[in-house]
Formats: C-alpha cells, structure tokens, sequence
C-alpha cells in the first residue's frame, strides 16, 4: 500500500514510518522473498507429496493430507518378491563397482599428482570424455558392442557401463588431493629416516582421506541411482533398483508402493545431505566440471 | 602447480625435465587401467558407431554409404524427434538460465539466513535422483496431484495437467538442472571484485549496466560450463523425457531406447545415437575446452 496515511494524530508518521520500513525491507529482501516461496512450493512440494503418499492408507482427492496414515503397505511393500531381491542386489552392485572403481583409478590418480610423464595434462583432460558425450547416445553405442559381446543381461555388463560414470570423480578428485599435499612434510620424514610406506600411510594418507571419502561416497551414491545404463544393459535379467522404480511408476496402480521405493531408495542421499556442507566446502560437488 | 619434480632438479624452472624412462613407464602403468577403460567404452564404441554407419548400407552392403542417414532424414518420425529434442533443450536451456543468474547473482550478493535458506533449496535437487524425481512430479504435476489440490482448494479450477505433455518435460530438467548451475555460477560469481562493482557504481552505472558490462565478461566461462554440460544433459537425458513426456514426439534418449530395446534394430538406434553425437559434438568441445582453459589459468595464477 502506498497511500497510507497517518491516521490517528497521537503518533503522526507512525504508519507511515512503519510501511516505509517494509517497503524497504521488501526492496531489500523481496527477491530473496519471492525465490523462498516459490522454492518452497517448487522444490519441497515435489517431495511433499511421495512422503506423504509413503504412509497414507487412504488419500482421495481434494485434499491436501491423506484421509488416513499407516504402515499396512509398508509390510506389502517389503513382501513383494522383486524389491527384497532387487534392494540388497543394488547394495552390493554398488559397493562393488566403487571398490573395483577406486581398485583402478586411485593409483592412476596418484600418478596424475606426484609423477611427471609426457602428455600427463592431456590424459587427464581426456577423462572429461565421459561428460562430453550425449550420455544416451553413448549408451546406445555401447550397447550394441556389448549386444555382439553377449553382454546383454549380465551382471558383468551392468558393472562396466557404471564403472565409466564413476572414473570422472574417482581420478579428479583424488588428484587434486594428492597435488595439494605438503611435499616439505614427506621430505621431512624422509630426512629423519621414516620408510617410504610409513611416509604415505601417516602423513600422505591422512591428508588426503577427507577427499578420497567424498569421492568413494559420491561414487557409490551415484551408482546407487545409476538407472539408464542399468536399465538399457541389465533388463531383462539383471533388475536393480532404480530399474524396478520405472516399472513401479509406469505400470502399478497402487501408489503407495512407489511413494515407500522412493524414500528408503532415497535413504543414501541422506548421507550425502549430512556432509553436504563439506563436500560444498571442499568444492566436491562440482568436481570434474572444472570450476 | 604443485611442483613435483625430482628433489635435485626443483631448482630447474619450467618446462619440467625430462623423467626418467622407468619412472615414466611406472606413471603409465598406473594410468592405464582406467585410461583403457574409458578407451574401450567410450572412444571404441562412438568411434565404431560412426564407422559401422557410413561403411555398411541399410541392407548390410560394405562400402562408403550414407544411406542410413538418408533413411533417418527421410523418416517424418526420425525427423520430428529430433526436433523435438532440440525445442525441448533450448526452451529448456533459456529456462534455467533465466531461473539461475537471478538465483546466482542474488546468493553471490546477499547475506543472511534468508540467503541461507534460499541457497539450501537451490542445492537440495542435487539429493534427489532422477528416478525418484519423476515419481514425484508426476505425484505433484498430474491430475489430482498435489497442484491440482492446492489449486482447486484456493478455489481455482481448470487445471490442466502438464504430465505427458513437453512442459513435464521442461519442467523436471530445469528441477535437475538448477543446483549444479547456480553452483557453478555463484562460484564465477565470486571471482567478479566487489572494488570492481563499487567503482562502476561510482562513476554512475546501473544494475543492468554492471551486469552486462562488468560482470557477464568476467564470469563468460562458467557460463559456457553451465551451457555446455547443460545442453549435453539435456540432450543426452532419458529418465525424465521417458517417465514424464509425451509418447510421441519422444526426445532423442526415449527414442533410441525404443528402438533398441523393444523393436530390436540396432543398427537403426546406432545411426541415432552417431546423430546425437555430431550434434553434440561441437558443445562437447566448447566443453572440454572451457576446462581446459580455467584449469590452465588456475594453474598459472
């Protein structure tokens, strides 16, 4: 309102004072404002939903909360046949494929850091391939070498294709660890008569573990929600998680079993949130995007 | 750069000695693994794609050909998916950018928990999966969803749902979109001097003004990294276009799907995936480039 006026005589400029101050606060904090709120709707309203749809019983239009609340599909849920087998399945696919990923990458990245060798620059920009390429597209190449190979539904095919995801994060990240690493501490040691192994396991090792475990953390999260690549290599005989959500959302009429799938699917994202502000600190997060 | 010659040789400058040949060989031998992981699953395969689509014709005749994109090109249904994934990536594109600076610029500038909080949404999309986000949208956006019940309690009907529609579409990757391109902006952003933005205010240039002509020139390769990936993402991008769009016009990702996986032909999924490849071939670049050059500059300061 912009004609406020001044209305009772005792406190002249009162009001005026008053909508002047929010007004300004408003021209301050008005985008600021505007962006929560639609935040808010926009991002949390999403999830608003599958949270709720998770534990409701019944939920009938139009209403914003659910008629009634309760578990009884939760134990429907966990008694279907392909999530009790698809869930522990990706688990251990997903664990697997970070170690076999830090197994190759973490010495590569090591020599990225401390060892000088021609075209050591070129090889490492080289592994940005794995972001340069229309992802599908490449999948979909990938997948008709791997249709010769027979490598169609196996486990071993799945593997692979998520193994070229994780090699971005699991070598930039690491490497610029071991470069930021203080080499006048090692020398030091060294001088004073520690062994090269007890060098890298006390002094090399602890200052670069917080990064190394922000990699093995992103890689397994990421592989954990790896769908396409799973879903275009694996079906028919290979059914991970993520791969058995498109199927709960395309082809099950009772939500609630998509609404549960989600959250405790989302369950590894939440480790993430925990230490998300160091991984934002340590610049984590964009790695490998080169900013 | 971390120096990391050799001990007797630091005090040499720049270009770095030559190393030794048997350290060199250790340094290769580490780095071949993952190198030849990625030779045989991305170089190998795009390459052989490209390879198997201009040498074999259409009926598996060997010899220089380009009929299978003459058969691509002269498919109305090829065609319009292709265009349409190109509508869908730059409305989409534009979206995110529009929704971002504004974001960017505002965290860069402000501070304060409503700053916080603002920043926390922005990152939060970046915790959800794909999979688990077009369940949610479709939960959200889709008739009887939870708009559709915001809205019609507020006392407005008429909702029309977007679902299965390319605003779905739009709307789920500008949601994926948005944390790692407000990042990688707020990062640029902090770059610009705030004694460079007063000084301009000084000698009398607007808002806009610092914008255009003080801020955009010095953060230009963040933005070519947000467009790049962006554009790669979007284009490359299948769960969301799958679950949430349109079953015909299909982007590119759905489309190549399908034909591999259910009518069996790929060869023809081939030739769609080497056109995806070309498109994107020169923003993969300007990629790889604007990577290259950051990291060099970070190096050299």
């Amino acid at each position: 309102m912009t004609t406020l006026q001044p209305a009772s005589p005792v406190v002249p400029g009162f009001w005026a004072g008053t909508a002047a101050s929010f007004r300004a606060m408003i021209r301050r904090n008005g985008f600021g404002l505007l962006a929560l709120i639609v935040l808010i709707l926009v991002i949390l309203g999403p999830l608003y939903s599958v949270v709720l749809w998770a534990f409701a019983e019944r939920w009938q239009y139009p209403s914003l909360i659910p008629q009634e609340f309760g578990f009884t599909f939760w134990e429907r849920t966990f008694a279907r046949a392909d999530i009790a087998e698809a869930l522990p399945f990706s688990i251990i696919l997903s664990l697997v494929v970070t170690l076999l990923s830090a197994v190759i990458c973490l010495p590569a990245s090591y020599a990225f850091a401390r060892m000088k060798f021609r075209g050591r620059q070129l090889l490492l920009l080289s592994f940005l391939a794995t972001n340069a390429f229309p992802r599908f597209g490449l999948y979909i190449s990938i997948a008709v070498i791997f249709f010769r190979l027979n490598l169609i539904g196996t486990v071993q095919g799945v593997i692979l294709i998520q193994l070229v995801n994780t090699l971005l994060l699991m070598i930039w990240i690491p490497t610029a660890a071991f470069q930021g690493v203080d080499k006048a501490l090692e020398e030091a040691a060294l001088d004073v008569g520690a062994s090269r192994l007890r060098v890298f396991m006390q002094i090399t090792l602890p200052m670069v573990m917080p990064a190394l475990s922000a990699a093995l953390l992103l890689t397994f999260v990421n592989t954990f929600y790896e769908a396409q690549g799973a879903l275009l290599i694996g079906l028919p005989r290979v059914v991970t998680m993520p791969v058995l959500m498109y199927s709960l959302i395309n082809s099950q009429l009772i939500v609630q079993y998509g609404a549960i799938v989600s959250l405790v699917l989302w369950l590894p994202s939440l480790l993430l949130l925990i230490v998300a502000q160091r991984l934002l600190r340590g610049g984590y997060l964009t790695a490998g995007f080169g900013v | 750069m971390k120096d990391d010659s050799d001990t007797l040789m630091t005090t040499l400058p720049t270009p770095a000695p030559r190393p030794s040949w048997r350290k060199a060989a250790i340094a290769y031998a580490l780095i071949a693994p993952p190198l030849l992981l990625m030779v045989f699953l991305i170089f190998i395969p795009a390459l052989q794609s490209t390879a198997r689509t201009l040498t074999v014709d259409v009926n598996g005749t060997p010899g220089f050909t380009l009929s299978r994109y003459i058969a691509f090109f002269q498919d109305p249904v090829s065609v319009s998916n292709l265009m349409f994934t190109f509508q869908i990536t730059l409305i989409t594109l534009l979206v995110i950018f529009l929704v971002c600076f504004p974001l960017a610029l505002y965290l860069r500038f402000a501070n304060g928990r409503l700053a916080g909080a603002v920043q926390v949404l922005a990152l939060f999309p970046l915790f959800v999966p794909g999979v688990i986000l077009a369940f949610a949208l479709i939960r959200f956006l889709g008739t009887r969803g939870t708009l559709d019940t915001m809205l019609s309690i507020a006392g407005f009907t008429g909702f029309r749902t977007p679902y299965l529609k390319p605003d779905a579409i739009v709307f789920g990757l500008v949601w994926e979109s948005i944390p790692f391109t407000v990042l990688v902006l707020t990062a640029g952003l902090r770059q610009v001097s705030d004694a460079l933005i007063e000084s301009a205010r000084d000698v009398g240039a607007n808002n806009w003004q610092i914008f255009w002509r003080i801020i955009l020139p010095q953060i230009s390769r963040p933005v070519l990294i947000a467009f790049s990936l962006n554009f790669l993402g979007i284009f490359g991008s299948y769960t969301i276009p799958y679950l949430l769009g349109p079953a015909a016009p299909q982007m590119m990702g759905v489309f190549m799907q399908q034909t591999f996986g259910q009518y069996r032909r790929p060869d023809d999924a081939e030739t769609q995936a080497v056109i995806t490849f070309l498109i994107c071939a020169v923003v993969g670049l300007l990629y790889v480039r604007t990577v290259a050059s950051q990291r060099k500059q970070e190096q050299d300061s």
